[in-house]
């Protein structure tokens, strides 16, 4: 373990914090401006500085100042240790779940200008993959975050004394039980067609076959559709239901510890996204780059060869990551303004009864498909 | 009869709930795509800048009307009290005392209250008002308050309100 | 008897009966303003006229006697007609200030004015009206406005034949009549008011009424006048808790259509000086007290006052139950065997309807104790001996008044008081209970005549006020004492046989 990769495991570490922490805050922004889009509404576009309205972009530090300054409430007669623990156990998976995905491929600082004829992944002096802790079972240890989860909401409501809060967080508990088993179950599928564990090998091995969507379509629903219910939004947003329960788990929070379970939730739309794409949609694969350049290897023609320097075609990949993960977000977000919320039977039925069987039959289907295959 | 509660006929297609959110989420998207590339359809009003104009037969707060010297039109019949809905209005009637200019009409309110917070801005009590003395042409909102005792309005305040050309007599030539 | 058909059905009745009664006998309610079933005739307001067979003219049914084979029509086109007409007239100089006559509501003119004319005026300027007097004050509790009045003469024949005062009378002619009171008089004999029940429009109103209320917020539940022992019937009319006014309810066998002046003033007993929170000590230490305060310090004070010189007093002013509960209570809870009778003091007396004894339920008490109460002032003079130290009282009336009597109630060591309302027997007393009006009360009173007559609750107790049956259980049980009775209905079972005459010929609802 030498300096460099100490120094870059700090630097993609804090890299990671920052963006969480302002991404947190641009999605409040990203979200209130597209459902205005949706709604035929005008959208945040009062604060400013100045003469500078910024398309309501100013009103993430309006936001943000107000939630530092605002009051921080306890009930009276709640459980102050358990009401503080809460907003940080919720926002403790989201942020670890950002350890273990690869956002891009090896970078070898050594060699940015020179045509890489290595593969994606390899190693080097100045090499460093794009990913915070690669470990063996990175897509169990997803799974096992995910599932702490439950804990904070629970927590939340419990400590909250209040009836509302406690609805929530009962609501919270069933539903992300629920919904784990097939969130998991449809994940067993890629496992079994990608061979591994390791999330990195996962990417690799859609960068050199196909994307998991193309061969794991019903798990990318079904995962599509658990993850939602984990983050718990609509059309799963029973645990907050505003017309029902106020706003559920969190309703006795106020000011940072707020905002802790506001960004958590906002930012568990971004790892849903990265799941989605790290899973499905070939992570930091970008169609027909290759680790030396362009191949545009069409049927019927000449494979076309374009090399690029290893820099270039890293940043290439780094933005098509990014594309798909903005595409994810976008997609979750047009659902939550298109659907409306389940009836809690719907809800266990849809979970237990449907999507639970599909998954399953899944497994079985790939794994029947893969023993005739081999 | 009994009420047969009609279940909504769906089929397989529908009922398998992905194509239908697809469908949906086309919905959604045209709108965003509209509003962000195209022509907006918003039809937000952005409030301080521009308003709504009021309608003329805007019913805002109450006013009572006053006589030419200044005294209340109102007779203290409680028709208006009767006619209201919301029980918003209590009137205390009196007596002129027989030297008074207006000891000809004997009665007036010595009390008149109007509970703005129970009102339900229906103008029955308009309707009802033999006198129009009462008339909620002013064009106005209940202000905000810090107690709701605040908005219970009084005579004397009641008949300080003006319609929205500030006139503070009656507003119907036949009521001269 | 007479045999006639008014509108298709037939009907026998007396000789001498007129028409209007007889279709009023049918149910048939034919429009009048100068008629009245206890008045003469006069015929003079022609909005009854109708239509009998044979005869050119239409008739005024109120002069016209049955006779045999008489076939009438109250109701046919030409009937609506001429009483649209009529209401023309009558509203042709009318000022129509119904917003500030406190007849609008119960006015016979608005009433007609619906059902048969609904016609704008032709007049085509008020100007053209003849203005007359208004705001007369005819006495002290009657006022007239002239413009208003339909000189239908019901108030000058009530005070002429009902009265026999003949204190109004008919001033000028045409346009410009109008009732006036007699040279040198005031409008002011006993059954002032009556006139202004008896005026179909808004002309002769109360004073006392005047501008309180408007008739349409008033329910009125039947009642029996708590004014003097005649026990007329009546009705109260109330509103949010709060009484208005009493009006006569009609009982041919007792009070016909009438009440005097001080029984349709009598409901100021449910409104004055009401006692509503239980209260301890006299004059400057008095202070309100919760129930429970009251009632133990009403224990400790009875408590010390050895059986032999208990008494209780009860109340002329107050129902059969009442008494009898609290004779109960005194009788087999507290061993008491002196018992007096209080009440308010006597007044005059006519041959009309007024009684000189101004307690409706003198006869009810004597029964409910199946003895003759001993008057208040041997109390007072016991008290003042020393040989009578505690006392239960019932009602705020003390028969009684003067220095002696308060000195020697001052003397009693332990004074608890029952009333509704402040007066000097509360005053007197160490702890006061409030219990209900009789408003807000359902019971019975025994008039002088003997006959018992019930009457309902018409509002719930005001305040902290408490059913005298409930209140003495609840004393019972700071004394921890047996009581003969549980329930309302265990004091109704028991009042019922020992009330002279099961409810009188005519009387209660
Ligand atoms: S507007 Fe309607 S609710 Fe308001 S005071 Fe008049 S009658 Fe009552
Ligand atoms: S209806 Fe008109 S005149 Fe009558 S009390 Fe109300 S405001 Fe006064
Ligand atoms: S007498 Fe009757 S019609 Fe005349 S002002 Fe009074 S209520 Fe109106
Ligand atoms: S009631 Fe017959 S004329 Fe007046």
């Amino acid at each position: 373990m030498n300096a460099f990769f100490v120094w870059m495991t700090v630097a993609k570490i804090v890299a990671f914090v920052l963006f969480i922490l302002t991404g947190g805050a641009l999605m409040v922004w990203v979200e209130r401006r597209l459902s205005a889009m949706m709604q035929d509404r005008v959208g945040p576009h009062r604060a400013n500085l100045g003469r500078f309205r910024l398309w309501g972009l100013i009103h993430i530090l309006a936001d943000g100042l107000k939630m530092m300054v605002k009051e921080d409430f306890i009930p009276r007669r709640a459980d102050r240790l358990l009401h503080a623990l809460a907003p940080i156990l919720a926002f403790f998976p989201v942020v670890v779940t950002f350890a273990v995905v690869p956002f891009g491929p090896t970078l070898d600082f050594a060699h940015l200008g020179a045509v890489n004829h290595e593969g994606p992944l390899f190693s080097g002096p100045w090499a460093t993959t794009l990913q915070v802790a690669t470990i063996d079972v990175g897509l169990l240890f997803v799974l096992a975050i995910a599932g702490t989860g439950v804990v904070g909401a629970v927590l939340a409501g419990a400590a909250s004394d209040n009836r509302f809060s406690l609805l929530g967080s009962l609501r919270a508990a069933s539903q992300m039980i629920s919904y784990e088993v097939t969130l998991g179950a449809s994940l067993v599928g890629c496992i079994l067609v990608f061979g591994t564990l390791r999330i990195e090998q996962m990417v690799l091995w859609q960068h050199q076959h196909v994307w998991g969507i193309l061969v794991q379509p019903l798990a990318f629903l079904l995962f599509l559709v658990a993850g939602i219910a984990e983050s718990k939004r609509v059309p799963f947003d029973l645990p907050e239901g505003e017309s029902e329960i106020v706003a559920g788990y969190f309703l006795e929070y106020s000011g940072m510890k707020f905002a802790m379970f506001f960004l958590g939730e906002l930012m568990e739309i971004v790892v849903l996204a990265i799941l989605l794409t790290v899973f499905f949609l070939g992570g930091w694969d970008v169609p027909f780059l290759f680790a030396d350049g362009l191949h545009v290897d069409l049927p019927f023609l000449d494979t076309w060869v374009w090399n690029w320097p290893h820099g270039v075609v890293v940043l290439v990949q780094l933005l098509g990551f990014t594309v798909k993960v903005g595409a994810m977000v976008f997609l979750q977000m047009a659902l939550r303004w298109t659907l409306p919320r389940f009836r809690y039977d719907q809800l266990m039925d849809l979970g237990w009864k449907v999507l639970l069987p599909l998954s399953l039959g899944n497994i079985a289907v790939t794994a029947v498909v893969l023993a005739a295959l081999r | 009869m009994p009420y047969v509660v009609r279940r909504p006929d769906r089929n397989l297609w529908e009922q398998s709930y992905v194509p239908e959110t697809v469908r949906g989420l086309g919905v959604t998207l045209r709108h965003f795509f509209r509003n962000v590339f195209g022509r907006r359809d918003t039809v937000t009003l952005l409030y301080p800048e521009q308003r709504r104009p009021y309608p003329p037969r805007f019913r805002g707060l109450h006013r009572l009307t006053q006589r030419d010297d200044g005294a209340p039109r109102c007779t203290a019949c409680l028709c208006c009290q009767t006619a209201c809905p919301a029980e918003c209005i209590h009137i205390v009637a009196g007596e002129y005392p027989p030297e008074h200019p207006l000891a000809h009409v004997e009665k007036y309110p010595v009390e008149f209250w109007i509970d703005e917070l129970r009102c339900v801005s229906c103008g029955l009590c308009v309707e009802a008002c033999p006198c129009d003395a009462i008339r909620m042409d002013t064009g106005l909102h209940p202000r905000p308050v810090e107690a709701r005792p605040h908005l219970i309005y009084e005579r004397n305040l009641l008949l300080s309100i003006s319609d929205t050309a500030g006139n503070v007599h009656t507003a119907n030539p036949r009521k001269k | 008897m007479r045999k006639l058909t008014i509108d298709g059905r037939e009907i026998e009745v007396a000789e001498g009966t007129t028409v209007i009664a007889a279709a009023r006998a049918l149910g048939i309610d034919i429009p009048h303003f100068c008629w009245h079933p206890e008045l003469s005739v006069a015929a003079n307001c022609r909005m009854c006229l109708v239509e009998v067979e044979k005869q050119p003219k239409l008739q005024p049914s109120c002069q016209l006697e049955a006779a045999d084979g008489m076939v009438v029509h109250t109701d046919t086109p030409k009937v609506r007609e001429a009483r649209r007409a009529m209401m023309e007239y009558l509203l042709l100089n009318h000022p129509v200030d119904c917003p500030i006559c406190d007849q609008a509501g119960e006015c016979k003119l608005q009433d007609y004015y619906m059902l048969y004319d609904l016609k704008a005026s032709r007049l085509w300027s008020e100007e053209g009206k003849v203005r007359k007097r208004k705001r007369a004050i005819f006495g002290p509790h009657v006022i007239y406005d002239a413009e208003r009045c339909v000189m239908c003469t019901r108030c000058v024949r009530f005070c002429a034949e009902v009265v026999r005062d003949p204190v109004l009378i008919e001033v000028h002619r045409g346009d410009h009549s109008e009732i006036a009171v007699a040279p040198g008089r005031t409008l002011d004999h006993a059954y002032s008011l009556m006139t202004a029940h008896v005026c179909p429009v808004g002309a002769l109103t109360s004073r006392d009424f005047r501008f309180q209320c408007r008739v349409w917020f008033l329910a009125s539940t039947p009642t029996i006048c708590p004014g003097c022992a005649t026990g007329c019937n009546a009705f109260l009319d109330h509103h949010r808790g709060e009484a208005f006014r009493l009006r006569p309810r009609e009982n041919p066998a007792l009070n016909r259509s009438w009440l005097c002046d001080d029984g349709v003033l009598a409901f100021r007993l449910h409104n004055d000086h009401r006692l509503t929170a239980p209260e301890l000590g006299r004059g400057d230490d008095a202070r309100p007290v919760a129930w429970d305060e009251a009632l133990a310090e009403a224990a400790t004070l009875l408590r010390k006052v050895p059986k032999t010189q208990r008494a209780a007093v009860l109340s002329a002013e107050h129902s059969c139950e009442e008494n009898w509960a609290l004779a109960a209570f005194a009788r087999e809870a507290l061993g008491v065997e002196r018992f007096f009778v209080t009440g308010r003091t006597a007044g005059t007396a006519d041959d009309l309807l007024r009684h000189a004894d101004k307690n409706p339920n003198r006869a009810g008490v004597r029964s409910m104790l199946g003895a003759e109460p001993e008057p208040l002032e041997r109390l007072v003079d016991e008290a003042t001996a020393g040989s009578i130290r505690g006392a239960v009282a019932l009602g705020a009336a003390a028969a009684t008044q003067g220095p002696a009597a308060a000195a020697g109630l001052l003397r009693l060591e332990a004074l608890v008081s029952i009333a509704p309302r402040r007066g000097p027997l509360p005053e007197a007393a160490h702890v006061r209970l409030p219990s209900p009006s009789f408003a807000e009360t359902a019971g019975t009173y025994v008039n002088a005549r003997g006959q018992a007559q019930e009457f309902p609750q018409a509002m719930s107790p005001r305040g902290e006020a408490l059913e005298v049956p409930d209140l003495l259980a609840r004393l019972a049980r700071r004394l921890d004492l047996g009581l003969p009775f549980r329930s309302a209905a265990d004091v109704r079972a028991a009042v019922a046989p020992r009330l002279p005459r099961p409810a009188a010929e005519g009387g209660a609802p």
